[in-house]
């Protein structure tokens, strides 16, 4: 498979006596959907934000295609890496065009400039399924959907090919969240990116992944392609995670 | 009452001159003022709010100047910077440097922290990350700040004449001490006036900048 494009070699990361991770050791490959699942508090927004350096481990080492994150210019690293949170993180004073333009312009991306922006944005807009006159409105006037749509379209703009993305469908409702899943799925495919996707749920994770990872306490319980982990759960935790799935529960 | 309107009234109309005279040198005495508090606050605000350690201690010293009464921070100022507009222009300075460094400050550090870690996930510099997000997501609190110290500055800039300085406050002071009391109204309200007109300005651009930032 060749060199992975990161590379987790025994990180541990503790928040004051809170250990959050613990000797964690992983290696992803190109054109990998990582899904990251476990419980709040259990170490997998760390171990995303320690991919851009957001976070800096106290042991261990995260490698980038090769190069250690603590060497690296955090502002060069980050800018080759698309990032999409929970929250959006919109810009409020900025049109939809403007944040999705952002990345390349701070970096000073040529094709990028006043003239091409407008076209550029509409492309990714219609790559993630928005219509491509969005671009004028700022993100105040558009649906949590739109917005979230936004937020990635502002992580592909600068054409990364590593994606982080943290609980990113978690404050939509539950047909926005599916078409937001197939649509990031067929743009995975399309792009031949490597994601790394954190979420809390468990059937997110398993249509989503390549590979899922389960994370407890700051130890990967499991990491195995979605149908392994469904029918050879490792630990005790990762059976009653994936049980929970199913049928839904109904009270009359 | 009425003999005190009709007083004013006939003060404006028989010495228009002057009074628009002392009106040009208040704005022109407050303007200078507004500019240098403006500047001043601004980058103190900016320094303090990207160093929060130094912040309590920069903020206790603004309080401390603030809390001095305008005409004893005049009276201070003489022995060093003599009489005249430049003594004026300093103490309105101090004055109005304080509510500036505060919402400078409170604006840029009260900003959504997602919003934040975005910018800097997204390999935001320090510089392009205060001056493409943070400043303008916290223009709407800053103006608010720069709202307050002009009008405040203006009014209190009514009683620089005191040590000699020019302005609207010469006809309140001549007002005090020829014991005309409407000539002293004239200028307490041409004074309130203009207040009233920045205050509206400013309010405009705020509601706008607010309405932005949300």
């Amino acid at each position: 498979m060749g060199e992975p494009v990161i590379r987790f070699e025994k990180v541990s990361k503790a928040y004051g006596s809170q250990p959050v991770l613990k000797e964690f050791s992983l290696d992803i490959s190109q054109g990998e959907f990582l899904t990251i699942i476990g419980r709040s508090g259990c170490g997998k927004t760390t171990a995303l934000k320690l991919v851009n350096g957001l976070i800096s481990p106290d042991s261990g080492r995260v490698l980038v295609k090769g190069e250690d994150v603590a060497q690296a210019d955090p502002v060069r690293l980050r800018r080759q890496i698309g990032y999409a949170i929970q929250n959006v993180g919109l810009f409020p004073h900025m049109t939809v065009e403007k944040n999705i333009a952002y990345v390349p312009t701070i970096s000073g991306t040529a094709g990028w400039g006043k003239a091409e922006r407008r076209k550029r944005a509409q492309e990714l807009l219609t790559l993630v399924g928005l219509p491509a006159d969005l671009g004028g409105r700022f993100p105040r006037e558009l649906s949590g959907g739109q917005r979230q749509r936004v937020g990635i379209a502002r992580a592909l703009a600068a054409a990364p090919d590593i994606l982080l993305m943290d609980e990113p469908f978690g404050a939509v409702d539950a047909i926005t969240r599916e078409q937001l899943q197939d649509e990031i799925l067929r743009i995975h495919r399309e792009r031949g990116l490597t994601v790394l996707f954190v979420t809390h749920d468990i059937e997110e994770a398993m249509k989503l992944g390549t590979r899922t990872l389960v994370m407890e306490e700051g130890v990967a319980q499991q990491c195995d392609a979605p149908s392994r982990v469904l029918s050879a759960p490792a630990t005790e935790f990762v059976e009653k995670l994936v049980c929970r799935r199913r049928e839904p529960e109904v009270r009359v | 009452m009425m003999e005190l309107l009709s007083s004013i009234l006939g003060l404006y109309e028989e010495r228009a001159d002057w009074f628009a005279g002392l009106l040009a040198d208040h704005v022109t005495l407050a303007l200078c003022a507004i500019a240098m508090s403006l500047t001043i606050g601004l980058l103190l605000g900016i320094w303090i709010s990207e160093h929060p350690r130094i912040a309590p201690a920069v903020m206790g010293v603004c309080n401390v100047l603030y809390t001095i009464p305008a005409i004893s921070l005049l009276g201070i100022l003489i022995p060093f910077s003599g009489i005249g507009n430049e003594t004026a222009v300093i103490a309105l300075t101090i004055y109005g440097i304080m509510p500036m460094v505060r919402n400078t400050y409170v604006g840029l550090t009260t900003l959504d922290g997602d919003i934040l870690e975005a910018a800097r996930g997204m390999g935001s510099t320090r510089l392009q990350t205060l001056l493409r997000v943070k400043l303008p997501m916290a223009a709407g609190v800053i103006l608010a700040g720069v709202r307050n110290m002009v009008v405040m500055t203006i009014s209190v800039a009514g009683i620089a004449s005191f040590v000699g300085a020019g302005g609207l406050g010469v006809a309140i002071y001549r007002g005090i001490t020829i014991y005309n009391p409407a000539m002293t109204a004239a200028g307490s309200i041409l004074i309130a006036l203009l207040a009233l007109v920045f205050d509206l300005i400013l309010g405009k651009l705020e509601k706008y900048f607010k309405k932005r930032g949300s």
